[in-house]
């Protein structure tokens, strides 16, 4: 880990890192805010999680602590679970209203 | 004695009626129940006066306490004094007499009584209580039947006037519940005690702060000006029985709270705000004298003259003399007995003729007499003739007031003196109107006059207003042990 | 943990239970399974074990709550029995999508690591998402599914941004590591941790539908299944409110001044906004979405005065809240069954119809609403005197005032149910149903008259 992590932050400093992932979650922040598309918005969220691995990778070079990585691990894990789950959500809304636009699901107003 | 039998009564006769089968059934467990409650509130009255007798001097008497929930030091801790006394008094004879006029309820009889019940559970158990928290408790406990009789039983714009009285009564106790907060934290020694928390010595900082939110939501419910409005509305839309306890019992648990709690555990800032509050009684006084005069109604008359009638209360609260108290207290007595009879007469009249409106009535009289006397002397009573309780109680209010001898107290005195001419006029009006006069309507000739119970329930409430009218010394007695109390207080802070 | 296991094993033998031909056994051993994860659990009193490699740590407070989340379970389950509204989905998969639910709510009461947090979760979350969307052919269940399902996922990548802010500051994921370290930092906390909590913030404000965070909570409630409503919004939000109480209790006590502000302002918008819109709904279910936001609000008053607000306020208060509002939908979905409406007006002349259902509203509005005798009250009663201990008055003040506002809407149902109706056929009522509905009633005040029989177990 001592070798990993020197090297690591030789190639370019943790802040790199920090705002590199930072401007990913930002991107996929703006994806699910700006677009309408469903598959989209739903990229933009795997954006998220994804900056997210990067960064705690990163971090846990830094530290030389296994336990980030393994979290990353668990990311992955949940982020197909949600995957599957998603699309299948996606996939039903796609039967009844033959659209994938969040803005014709309109039902429901207060 | 013991105490909790008050509120123990109420609750087995509300869970019976829950039980019971039929309306029959319910009428007379809740009149049985109501009967219990008046004979034991008159044994409570004479054990009381027994032990006082026998030189029992503490200030509160049949106490009984027991922790409730211990993290927040709270108890069930209740007892008596005269003032309460006096209270329990006033709630038997009105909710009896409510039980009595509620007997033609044919809507859901079971749930009606069962909030009858209820009320007076809240109300006994406020009147009793010594625990700030058990106060407060019995005290929300006593807003939703209110709610629910006008609501559901209620005439006229009956959800619209529910909402009113629900919303600022909440509004209400929602400030007493910060005000008893306050209190609890910042009295120092983390009791919802009363007896404990009036000996010692809030800071007069927090007084200042609190006092006002106290005095005031307790004030929404006894009709202080500007706070006043949810009782036309409340009043006229309520049921006979709604009405009565409204008046009769709900505006007095306000005045007694004014008393007992803000005044009593916070003097120094009743003594700071009693300008205002003088000012604001005066206002409600003379504002519900003159507003009487503008109404058609007779459920707003009595509605509007119950303004101002509980403005003299929240005078003789805002006078701070050992007379102008007792006379407080007398006053929410007489009061709730007198507005209780007047709606009562009111609820006879209009479920016979079906109007409220003065100038559609007449002549009744002759059709009706047992009703029409009743309305005579209750009108008497409230212009205040010499013999009946209006009378005495605000005569003390009056000399209680004028012992104040600075100009400013006077003049307030003199201003609710003059209310007082202008709601005899126009009550003496609006009731030989309805008694005396043409017949206005021919059908009105078929009229009954008044049944068992109706008679019954009058005949109850003019016991009292009688009682205290020609011999009012037992009640002033029994209540100026605790008026003194409060006054000897306010004196002793005064000095440091 | 014995708990969670058992939870896990009965999600599936409910799932499998659905192969056999009788309807009743699925119902059977959800309950069996929930009486028994119920039992394990509270046998776990004061042991203290730390389980997993120190990921969960089943201290008392983990035990109450779940405690608090199986018993509610077991409730909205039996609700099962006689439920009409049509699920497309066969009961055994919904009961095995609630215990897997369940689960993570479990994790999420008793985890000790943040990864436990995050798994926690998304466990709780992905059965949900599916729930919400049971009714596969009706657009609003659909529209429900995927707002759940985008701002689910959302929040969870704020969630987990957030803590792997905190990870790059002090390099681990436990929290009483966490909390050693910030206690070393002599209340300088270094900016990056400080934005990794608010990023906590966001996304556990998310799960409790917290101003501003609570978009999706009306339409998520309303569209879904009202059985799956009950569950979210007892179950779900006890979870979440019990794993946020958790994270600053042990994690962020040393920076109190960082977060006090933010949760205070929080707090007051949460109840304002929940409040003042739960007035303007016409639909029961949709107000009560909006009332139960405004709890989140009143709960969100602990947090600030962590100090002199003991958990077991938070307890108290979450079991007052879920026994309420469990009564409460048991009986809307009796209205939603026999009048096919769930507005306002599908209550009137129920007093007529039911006079024991008028009574049981009465008493789940009245204590929703917080008025004695009811457990509402004391619980409201005991969370404000923590705040006004320890020196929230304003806040205070704005959240007695909001329970004057909320009045008004609670006693619009219980007028409702009063007044004349048009349709005056009697209800029937399955014995289950009934049973639940008297439970939840009697535990409603009795809870509300002997408080210290919950408030003395934290």
């Amino acid at each position: 880990m001592e070798n990993i992590s020197a090297q690591i932050t030789q190639v370019a400093p943790l802040e790199h890192y920090i705002l590199l992932s930072a401007v990913l979650f930002s991107l996929g922040v703006l994806g699910v805010l700006l677009r309408r598309n469903v598959i989209i918005m739903f990229m933009s969220i795997e954006l998220m999680l994804n900056a997210c691995n990067l960064l705690l990778a990163a971090f846990s070079a830094f530290h030389s602590s296994a336990a980030g990585q393994i979290f990353v691990f668990f990311i992955m894990i949940v982020a197909a679970a949600e995957v599957a789950v998603g699309l299948a959500i996606i996939v039903m809304i796609y039967r009844n209203i033959h659209s994938i636009d969040i803005n014709e699901l309109s039902k429901l107003k207060w | 004695m013991n105490l909790s039998l008050l509120i123990i009564i109420p609750l087995a006769a509300a869970i019976a009626v829950l039980l019971s089968r039929n309306g029959q059934q319910v009428k007379w467990i809740s009149f049985l129940a109501s009967l219990a409650q008046l004979g034991l509130s008159l044994f409570l009255l004479s054990a009381f006066m027994g032990e006082r007798a026998n030189g029992n001097v503490s200030q509160m008497l049949f106490e009984q306490r027991y922790s409730w929930f211990a993290p927040l030091n709270i108890e069930y801790y209740i007892g008596v004094d005269g003032i309460s006394i006096s209270m329990i008094l006033l709630t038997a004879f009105v909710v009896l007499a409510g039980v009595l006029m509620s007997w033609n309820v044919e809507k859901m009889t079971k749930e009606f009584y069962f909030l009858l019940l209820l009320l007076s559970l809240g109300a006994y158990g406020f009147f009793i209580s010594l625990d700030l928290f058990t106060l407060f408790f019995f005290l929300e406990i006593a807003v939703i039947p209110k709610y629910l009789l006008i609501g559901i039983w209620g005439s006229g714009n009956k959800e619209y006037s529910a909402n009113k009285l629900a919303l600022m009564l909440m509004g209400g106790s929602a400030l007493v519940l910060v005000g008893i907060f306050a209190i609890y934290f910042m009295s120092g020694i983390h009791s919802f005690d009363m007896v404990k928390l009036s000996q010692v010595h809030i800071a007069i900082e927090v007084q200042k702060i609190f006092f006002p939110m106290l005095f005031v939501g307790f004030g929404v419910f006894t009709a202080i000006f500007p706070f006043h409005t949810w009782v036309p509305d409340g009043h006229s839309s309520a049921p006979t029985a709604g009405s009565m306890f409204l008046a009769g019992i709900s505006m007095k648990l306000g005045g007694y709270g004014c008393l007992r709690v803000a005044t009593y555990l916070m003097p120094e800032a009743a003594k700071e705000y009693a300008p205002i509050i003088i000012i604001l009684a005066s206002i409600a006084i003379l504002y519900g004298a003159f507003a009487t005069m503008m109404q058609k109604d007779l459920k707003y008359i009595n509605a509007y003259s119950s303004v101002s009638h509980c403005g003299f209360v929240l005078l003789g609260i805002g006078m701070l003399t050992k007379t102008s108290i007792e006379g407080a207290v007398m006053q929410m007595v007489s009061h709730g007995l007198m507005t209780a009879l007047f709606f009562a007469v009111i609820g006879m009249i209009y479920e016979r003729t079906h109007t409220r409106k003065v100038e559609e009535l007449g002549g009744l009289l002759k059709i009706m007499p047992f009703v029409c006397s009743v309305l005579f002397i209750v009108g008497l009573c409230s212009l205040g003739l010499p013999g009946f309780s209006g009378f005495v109680a605000e005569m003390t209010v009056f000399m209680g007031s004028w012992q104040n001898p600075e100009m400013f107290y006077r003049v307030a005195t003199i201003a609710a003196c003059m209310s007082i001419v202008v709601t005899a006029v126009y009550i003496l009006r609006a009731v030989g109107k309805t008694a005396m006069g043409p017949i206005t309507n021919e059908h009105f000739l078929q009229l009954k006059d008044a049944a068992w119970n109706e008679r019954l329930a009058a005949i109850v409430l003019l016991l009292g207003i009688v009682a205290i009218g020609i011999a009012p010394f037992w009640l002033s007695d029994l209540v100026s042990p605790g008026a003194e109390l409060i006054v000897n207080k306010i004196a002793g802070v005064i000095i440091y | 943990m014995n708990a969670l296991l058992v939870l896990s094993i009965a999600g599936l033998a409910a799932l499998f239970s659905g192969f056999s031909h009788n309807k009743k056994l699925a119902v059977i051993v959800s309950l069996l399974g929930l009486a028994v994860a119920f039992t394990v659990n509270v046998l776990d009193w004061n042991t203290a074990v730390r389980y997993y490699n120190d990921m969960i740590f089943v201290d008392n407070y983990a035990i109450a709550f779940t405690g608090v989340m199986a018993l509610t379970m077991l409730l909205i389950v039996a609700l099962f029995v006689d439920y009409k509204e049509s699920v497309e989905v066969p009961n055994a998969e919904i009961f095995a999508l609630l215990f897997f639910s369940l689960a993570g709510g479990v994790m999420l009461v008793s985890y000790s690591n943040l990864l436990m947090l995050f798994l926690g979760i998304e466990i709780l979350s992905i059965p949900l998402y599916i729930l919400a969307g049971s009714k596969r052919h009706t657009l609003t269940s659909n529209e429900a599914a995927i707002k759940y399902f985008l701002l689910g996922a959302f929040a969870s990548a704020f969630l987990l941004f957030g803590i792997v802010l905190i990870y790059g500051v002090t390099a681990s994921f436990h929290i009483e590591t966490i909390a050693a370290y910030i206690k070393n930092a002599n209340g300088q906390p270094p900016a990056l941790l400080v934005a990794g909590m608010f990023m906590l913030i966001g996304g556990l404000g998310f799960k409790i539908s917290a101003a501003p965070f609570h978009f999706w909570t009306p339409d998520v409630y309303q569209g879904s299944p009202t059985i799956v409503t009950t569950f979210m919004s007892t179950v779900v939000k006890t979870a979440g409110i019990a794993a946020f109480y958790r994270l600053f209790a042990y994690a962020f006590p040393a920076i109190t001044a960082e977060w006090i502000p933010t949760i205070s302002v929080l707090a007051a918008l949460t109840m304002t906004v929940g409040n003042v819109t739960a007035v303007f709904q016409s639909s029961v279910k949709r107000m009560l979405a909006y009332s139960g936001i405004a709890h989140a609000g009143y709960l969100l008053i602990a947090f600030v005065s962590i100090s002199s607000n003991p958990a077991s306020s938070v307890l108290y208060y979450l079991i007052a809240y879920a026994v309420s509002t469990v009564c409460a939908f048991a009986v809307l979905m009796v209205i939603q069954h026999t009048t096919g409406s769930e507005e306002v007006d599908g209550f009137k002349g129920l007093s007529k119809r039911s006079p024991f259902l008028a009574f049981i509203t009465t008493v789940a509005f009245i204590s929703l609403a917080g008025i004695p005798p009811t457990a509402g009250f004391f619980a409201k009663f005991y969370l404000f005197s923590g705040a006004v201990k320890a020196g929230h008055l304003w806040l205070t003040i704005i959240a007695v005032l909001n329970s004057c506002i909320a009045i008004y809407y609670y006693f619009r149902v219980i007028t409702a149910v009063y007044s004349e109706g048009t349709d005056s056929t009697p209800v029937e009522l399955g014995t289950v149903q009934k049973a639940v509905m008297i439970i939840t009633a009697v535990l409603a005040v009795a809870l509300g008259l002997f408080p210290e029989m919950i408030i003395s177990l934290l």
